[in-house]
């Protein structure tokens, strides 16, 4: 029998959820025990929330300090995505919060946009560049007999419409099934990618095209969310047998909050939601549900509770006035928790002769 | 009264001010100062205060009491809204209090309702669900309470801070009242559903549907949509009567949304699909209904071994006649929405589809078609080509309804028949999927594909059980029948391999009953293969003996697998003690010298 130690899918299927506190913005110091401070970290996978009047004790897989690099989130979580990927899988990454800091990396260093050895890079950089390396690495491995194909899209979901980051004059998009092919976002430009720096050009570029960074409208800026695909192609000549491997990675900005407001002073437009909540109790009984999953999650579909693997990189900021956003943070995490992934390998055998 | 004349004037132009601040200007606050609307109306709503206290020397006291409730309501709304909820409970509390001796007279009976309204969403906010509930509960007693006692349409609190001429109509007034109770009862639906008072919630659900028509505040493709989810919500508590009405209204609602004739020239096509697509979906439950009556009965009426019981069919239909005067009682107690014309629109729509439970072959084939038609509907916006998921789903429908339709059929033949129609929907569906994204709808295909040539198998063995002898034609029917059913439940067993093809030691919960029936069937499917080579036979015959111990030695290792397949192991248990014997009799049989 095969040794089932090695097989990454022996380490369970769950989401794995990182939630990272982020360091407090420049020239400001915060120690612990501090006033300001809305949370502490107990433990490498608790956190404390100084909620009132009980504090709020929260459970992750892992919990990094203000302390931790970039360098060892992305080796905690996102460097086995990136490698599963490699062997087949199809994975998702979400950086939730992670744009606040990508984009002020941006700023600071407007000139060389392309070089992206900064060691406060996030990330999704950072998941560029080890995939590149994998590839490299297999590519030299096997000699001319394996060939890669690297292609990328990237979308923003803004006020549950669909934009094309990749072409500024694109309408709003949609989201479509096929039967071969999946999920898909319709008439999304495809652009090649040789490289993790032309990877992070196109990153770069269609970051611009961002809709909320374009309009003066910040309000809603918590509600848009960029999608950045990666679809990579392998094929393996064995004499006549062709094998083809496929897979996606996923790279998810969450930029903001899910807050809520005005819900109830709107009235009654959420009605329906209260009437969802009563039929999902009804245990397995044959029921249509009429409101559909949110454009995000519809197109992650595979990631949350499907075919792939999911790590979930949730940044906190301590400070007690992001109080809110912490807890609403911090519970969009642990909801993620108990979602389950089913992992199977994207394999398919052509030309046998 | 001090500020009589100009300055009354004056203080209504403010509290005015106030409130649009707070309701128009807000919306357009920028993010770095999100509340400074609500707080540019928090001042004017303190110096109207600090007005009406000067003037309290010679006002009469009870007015202006209820005036100064109506500004402690506007100042805890606006804290509550700043998220400054403390400062928001006092001032409601406070509004309470004074208007405590006046709740039930017409100018104070709305204002303490909308105060109790939001000390419930203040509370609930606060997570003290129990806490909301007794605000929100009493705010519904006092709205039956005055409409028992008075009933004549109460002043809205904005009128308070307004001149004579500007007061509101009665019909106004009687709406805004009517809003602000449907509010209580919408509020209350989410506090009992978090509450895990499900049922109440539902009723809660319904009565604020029917509020929203009567008083037509309500879009009506929203309102049908709620309505169609709503039913299925009585699906799952089998309550048909109640399910049919919401869909019916659903319906009938939804047809109106169409017929909006200035909606027209503006839509654009997106729109026009949204429309489509609501169509579709209220279709797709109304499948669901048909599906669950249908098999609701084929429970009832059902032997031990899932064959429709003819006894059993005789008593319900005594029954039924004995409880067709009962219903009509209960119809009417029912909670029915709209009024005279929609009413009977929905009742006439009621009309086309049963709810009561089919007892033969026409009453269930009634449904059947029925649910049919809105299969056709619904594929007509959901096609494979964009909407998979869906579209899959729906076909699966359509084949449950087939299978359902066929316990009804007493002709084996024709039973086999409409089995084979789900194998012809279900089958080039799957050949197509592509299972690196659907993996879970393929293994649902692959399930009900294998289970329903299986089906079809013990159909074509008891058709030859009828005959004298079996013929070479019903046999290599049987044998290929039963390939196929063992080839689906094969790739249903590939498809929980991991990368390496091995197939997993322990299997996860959610596949370990259809893993184990699987497993089961498989060697149930080589017993029956029918065969006159005696060496092919014990061929198969250890095959089956093969899959029966893993079950029994799966659940050795894994006692927690026992009670998800207690019936199968038990067999499994008596073959794996019986088969030996037989095998060793047939080797004996083909080879007597050894």
């Amino acid at each position: 029998a095969l040794p089932l130690m090695n097989l990454p899918s022996v380490e369970g299927d769950a989401i794995k959820v990182y939630v990272r506190v982020r360091p407090p913005s420049e020239g400001t110091v915060l120690t612990d025990g501090d006033q300001s401070l809305c949370l502490s970290v107990l433990s490498s996978n608790t956190i404390r929330l100084h909620s009132k009047p009980e504090p709020k004790i929260f459970t992750f897989d892992y919990v990094a300090n203000m302390e931790t690099t970039q360098e060892s989130v992305f080796s905690s979580v996102a460097k086995n995505i990136v490698e599963s990927c490699m062997n087949g899988y199809n994975g998702t990454i979400f950086a939730y919060f992670e744009s606040a800091s990508f984009v002020q990396h941006n700023m600071r260093r407007p000139s060389d946009s392309d070089n992206f050895t900064h060691s406060l890079r996030g990330v999704i950089p950072r998941s560029f560049e080890y995939l590149f390396f994998l590839i490299e690495r297999e590519k030299e491995k096997a000699g001319s007999g394996k060939s890669f194909l690297c292609k990328c899209s990237f979308i923003e979901i803004y006020n549950e419409q669909i934009f094309d980051l990749l072409d500024s004059a694109s309408a709003g998009l949609f989201l479509r099934e096929h039967i071969k092919k999946g999920v898909f976002v319709d008439g999304a430009v495809e652009q090649v990618l040789s490289s993790a720096a032309e990877a992070y050009q196109v990153l770069t570029m269609g970051w611009r095209n961002r809709r909320v960074a374009s309009t003066s409208m910040n309000r809603e800026s918590s509600r848009s969310h960029a999608v950045f695909t990666i679809t990579v192609e392998s094929m393996e000549k064995n004499n006549e047998i062709v094998n083809i491997r496929s897979s996606l990675l996923n790279l998810v900005d969450l930029a903001g909050s899910e807050r809520q407001k005005d819900t109830h002073t709107e009235g009654l437009s959420c009605l329906g939601q209260v009437i969802t909540a009563l039929v999902d109790v009804g245990n397995g009984k044959q029921r249509h549900i009429c409101y559909r999953d949110s454009k995000l999650t519809f197109l992650l579909r595979d990631s949350l509770g499907g075919n792939a693997k999911t790590c979930i990189i949730a940044n906190v900021h301590p400070g007690s006035r992001c109080f809110g956003e912490t807890l609403s943070t911090l519970n969009f995490a642990q909801r993620a928790k108990l979602i389950k992934n089913k992992a199977v390998v994207n394999e398919d055998m052509q030309g046998n002769v | 009264m001090a500020a009589a004349g100009g300055g009354w004037a004056a203080v209504c132009e403010k509290f005015r001010t106030a409130r649009t601040l707070s309701a128009v200007e807000s919306r357009k606050d920028p993010e770095t100062e999100p509340y400074r609307s609500k707080y540019s109306a928090r001042a004017l709503l303190q110096e109207v205060k600090q007005l009406l206290s000067a003037a309290e020397e010679g006002g009469e006291a009870r007015l202006l009491a209820v005036r100064r409730a109506v500004l402690e309501y506007e100042l805890g709304v606006n804290h509550t809204d700043t998220e400054e909820l403390s400062a928001g409970e006092e001032h409601l509390q406070r509004c309470t209090q004074l208007l405590e001796p006046h709740r039930l007279s017409p100018d104070c009976v709305s204002l303490y309702i909308q105060a109790q309204n939001n000390l419930g969403i203040l509370w609930s906010e606060r997570d003290e669900i129990k806490t909301a509930q007794t605000y929100l509960e009493s705010a519904e007693a006092l709205y039956n309470q005055y409409m028992k006692e008075d009933g004549n349409p109460p002043l809205d609190p904005s009128e308070h801070f307004m001149s004579e001429e500007e007061k509101l109509t009665d019909q106004e007034r009687s709406k805004r009242f009517e809003k602000a109770y449907t509010h209580t009862l919408y509020y209350l639906a989410q506090v009992y559903q978090h509450l895990e008072m499900i049922e109440k919630a539902a009723q809660y659900c319904h009565t604020t549907l029917k509020r929203q028509l009567e008083y037509c505040g309500y879009y009506p493709v929203e309102w049908a949509l709620n309505a169609a989810t709503l039913s299925q919500y009585y699906l799952s508590k089998q309550c048909f009567m109640e399910s049919r009405h919401c869909l019916a209204a659903a319906s009938v609602i939804f047809s109106q949304a169409g017929q909006v004739p200035s909606a027209e020239d503006n839509e654009t096509e997106q729109d026009q699909q949204d429309l489509r697509q609501r169509k579709a979906e209220i279709a797709r439950c109304w499948i669901k209904y048909c599906l669950n009556l249908l098999q609701s009965a084929q429970k009832l009426l059902e032997d031990n071994i899932g064959e429709l019981d003819p006894d059993r069919q005789l008593e319900l239909k005594a029954q039924r006649k004995k409880e067709e005067d009962e219903k009509e009682k209960g119809r009417k107690k029912a909670v029915l929405f709209g009024t005279s014309d929609i009413c009977d629109s929905v009742l006439a729509m009621e009309e086309k589809v049963s709810s009561v439970y089919p007892l033969d072959f026409q009453e269930a084939r009634e449904i059947f078609l029925v649910g049919q038609n809105y299969v056709q509907e619904a594929k007509e916006f959901f096609q494979v080509d964009g909407y998979v998921t869906d579209h899959i789903e729906i076909v699966q429908d359509h084949s449950a309804l087939f299978k359902v339709l066929a316990f009804f059929e007493e002709d084996y033949e024709r039973r086999c028949k409409m089995h084979k129609r789900r194998i012809d929907m279900l089958e080039p569906i799957y050949a197509d999927l592509n299972p690196q994204y659907y993996l879970l709808i393929s293994r649902q295909l692959q399930f009900e594909l294998a289970d329903t040539y299986y089906e079809m198998m013990d159909l074509k063995v008891a058709i030859g059980n009828r005959l004298e002898e079996l013929d070479s034609h019903t046999i290599k029917k049987i044998n290929s029948l039963a390939q196929l059913s063992i080839k689906y439940y094969e790739l249903f067993l590939d498809s929980l391999r991991n990368p390496d093809k091995v197939f997993p030691e322990e299997l996860e919960e959610d596949v370990l009953r259809p893993a184990m029936v699987a497993k089961f069937h498989i060697a149930r499917l080589y017993g029956k293969l029918i065969t006159s080579d005696s060496k092919k036979q014990l061929e198969n015959m250890q095959t089956s003996l093969e899959y029966y111990t893993f079950l029994v030695d799966y659940c050795e290792k894994y006692p927690n697998a026992v009670c998800a397949v207690e019936t199968e192991l038990e067999l499994s248990k008596e073959m794996v003690g019986l088969l030996p014997t037989r095998m060793e009799r047939l080797r004996a049989k083909l080879c007597p010298f050894i």
